[in-house]
């Protein structure tokens, strides 16, 4: 790590020493109101408010190369572990007449579904920032794109792995527990050497995508240290294919994201604190064996565009969440479940978005609501709303979950 | 043999032109003309303010820049828009494709997610980006894209132009029909109404202050959209454009489209 800390500090250098960089940075400041006292957490304060500044800061270099630099630091009033400094960005660019080549620290999406992103696997989550997963740490990789008439062939290695972040025990949304350190399942650890490489491309209305990765697992299977009451995040060695499918026919978006995942821990293991994939019980660690499994995201998004005369578009969205394990998924999978979705955009000078759904668990017979919305109040302030109600039944493992219900709102400021 | 009927079908089809030219023919006469005095700029880029304007005057700037390529042959031009601002918007990019035969592809890039995504065709009709013009008219215009039926000559903001009608052949473009005024001696399109889907005017584009570039190429400073349902406009003024920059065809690709600043 300390040769790539080089390499880092070599890019900022590079970036800051050109003459022209140009800047955009963004400060939020975030209050969120809870409905009811945690069940979980020992904080019971029901009113949270955050900060969060993030920059970008950009430079081109002779010969078609650049430098792209963006530091994140968030201030949490109540969770330590949410107060966090991250570079989501810190990345050298080269454009070559045959290929392009980064290296860095970087972030990389692939996937075409709304619900949950299954295929998504080169960084890792920054699971303090948001409930939804789609917040990023940055991730150390060298990436090699290939753009040929037949496609595009995208090639990383991934020299470092980053361990997950979680809500801390004063959080809300969080287990009220400690996390211990990460466990690692290669003797390598966090310094294992990733492969991933993904091949897309389209013809007419049809996009698909394939993908291949082996390496650290960025999903930890949770475990429990018996003697100190943590949880112990596992990382095991995996090998996951992915595939992604679009197909857009008049207003309808057709949509297809699975994986097949090798190598993940079972999360059958009976020990005294339940059934789990990881346990230990003070003097070995217990590891329960590999599973083999297939999830998948399919579904549709129907959009109308001017609905009644007016400009506002409206899109339908529903998908079936479903994952192989079933009973025996991890925690955070989505095993039986569809989602109803809503989504509005008003085209207005304010660019207001709404995007309302309910997730229902067929198996579980509950479900959850979501509601996203934001609009453009100021040429450079944007307020966003997100609202949260959680209804689990008890043998659902979110059962926790059911005092959490919240309303997020976030004021952006642009500078 | 073969020879001579293509000399026969010339001779047919000379004299059609020159006699009994119905309004149709003299209508797409117009479009082809006017689509080749535009051939042959290679490649372009400019700035680009549109400018929201409410009902009560009130307006909202946004700064983006454009690279078009010409299509080579069949194929139609690609253009790559990258937004500055509003800032919140900035790296937002589009790619499009145009095409002469079938719906146009078009993919937008947001930068916040890394995410690129292909938009339908069918939202041909939407607002892009909350003012008055719609996608459709934002795109290359290809003479394959209408219909013509010529109507009249008349005289336009003293310039002397013929009144076409056009028709949109794709079945999700938001209109029944476009009424242009084209300026005879450049065939410029002055100024155009939109009928929207009940007949009714709904929008009038003038283009003014045209520039003549490189001896050949004629482009407005400034393109003004009014919708008369809702009484909102948007400006569009056009800044330092440059041609033949020698873009390339790796320019416009979705790797360019997330690497677009």
């Amino acid at each position: 790590m300390t040769r790539f800390s080089i390499f880092c500090a070599l890019l900022l250098t590079g970036a800051l020493s050109q003459a022209e960089v140009s800047m955009t940075s963004q400060l939020d400041y975030e209050v969120t109101g809870y409905f009811a006292d945690s069940q979980l957490s020992a904080n019971d304060t029901r009113v949270n408010n955050s900060l969060a500044f993030r920059t970008e800061l950009y430079t081109e270099l002779e010969g078609d190369q650049s430098i792209t630099f963006k530091p994140f630091f968030r201030l949490d009033e109540n969770d330590d572990e949410r107060t966090h400094f991250d570079v989501r960005e810190l990345m050298w660019h080269k454009l070559a007449d045959e290929y392009e080549l980064k290296a860095g620290i970087g972030k990389v999406f692939w996937g075409v579904t709304e619900s949950q992103h299954l295929v998504d696997i080169i960084n890792q989550t920054d699971g303090v920032e948001s409930i939804d997963g789609e917040e990023k740490l940055g991730q150390p990789m060298v990436q090699l794109m290939l753009e040929r008439d037949w496609g595009n062939l995208d090639v990383f290695v991934l020299p470092y792995h980053r361990e997950r972040t979680f809500i801390g025990e004063d959080g809300r949304l969080g287990p009220g527990q400690k996390y211990a350190d990460g466990v690692y399942e290669s003797a390598d650890e966090e310094n294992h050497i990733d492969l991933a490489a993904r091949f897309y491309t389209y013809i007419d209305e049809f996009e698909y995508a394939v993908s291949v990765f082996h390496g650290t697992s960025r999903e930890a299977a949770l475990g429990f240290d018996a003697t100190t009451n943590e949880v112990v995040p596992y990382y095991a060695q995996i090998t996951q294919l992915g595939l992604e499918m679009q197909y857009l026919n008049e207003g309808w978006a057709w949509k297809f994201e699975g994986i097949l995942r090798d190598g993940v821990p079972k999360n059958t293991m009976f020990t005294m604190a339940g059934e789990l994939p990881v346990f230990y019980d003070g003097v070995s660690l217990t590891v329960a064996d590999d599973d083999q499994y297939f999830a998948s995201t399919a579904g549709f998004e129907y959009t109308q565009v001017g609905i009644l005369d007016t400009r506002i578009d409206l899109g339908w969205v529903v998908e079936h969440l479903y994952d192989s394990r079933q009973d025996e998924a991890s925690a955070s999978a989505f095993e039986h479940d569809i989602l109803f979705a809503t989504r509005w955009a008003a085209n207005d000078a304010a660019s207001s978005t709404l995007l309302a759904g309910v997730l229902v668990d067929y198996e579980y017979e509950d479900y959850s609501l979501s509601i996203e919305g934001d609009t453009r109040i100021l040429n450079n302030m944007i307020v966003s709303l997100e609202a949260r109600v959680f209804a689990p039944k008890e043998e659902n493992p979110l059962w926790a979950a059911r005092d959490e219900d919240f309303i997020k709102l976030t004021l952006s400021y642009y500078l | 043999m073969i020879k001579t009927m293509l000399i026969a079908a010339l001779f047919a089809l000379g004299s059609v032109t020159a006699i009994a030219q119905t309004s149709q023919e003299k209508g797409l006469a117009i479009a082809v003309e006017a689509d080749k005095r535009g051939e042959g700029f290679g490649d372009s880029q400019v700035e680009l303010k549109m400018v929201l304007v409410d009902s009560k005057g009130t307006e909202a700037p946004r700064d983006m820049r454009v690279k078009s390529l010409e299509g080579v042959g069949e194929e139609g031009d690609k253009s790559l828009m990258i937004f500055d601002t509003p800032i919140d918007q900035k790296g937002v990019a589009m790619l499009t494709y145009t095409h002469k035969d079938k719906s146009d592809d078009q993919w937008l890039y947001l930068p916040a997610l890394k995410r690129v995504k292909k938009i339908s065709s069918k939202n041909k009709s939407g607002p892009f980006v909350g003012s008055e013009f719609a996608f459709e008219d934002i795109s290359s215009q290809e003479v394959e894209k209408y219909t013509y039926n010529y109507l009249r000559d008349e005289t336009f903001d003293g310039k002397d132009c013929f009144v076409v009608e056009r028709f949109p052949t794709d079945k999700y473009s938001g209109y029944t029909k476009q009424v242009a005024w084209i300026d005879k001696a450049e065939y410029r399109a002055l100024k155009i109404e939109f009928y929207d889907r009940k007949k009714s005017l709904l929008k009038t584009l003038e283009n003014k202050d045209y520039k003549l570039y490189l001896d050949k190429f004629w482009r407005p400073a400034l393109s003004v959209m009014q919708n008369h349902q809702t009484k909102k406009g948007t400006r569009l003024e056009y800044k330092g454009y440059e041609f033949q920059v020698g873009l390339k065809d790796r320019e416009f690709t979705k790797n360019s489209l997330k690497r677009a600043k």
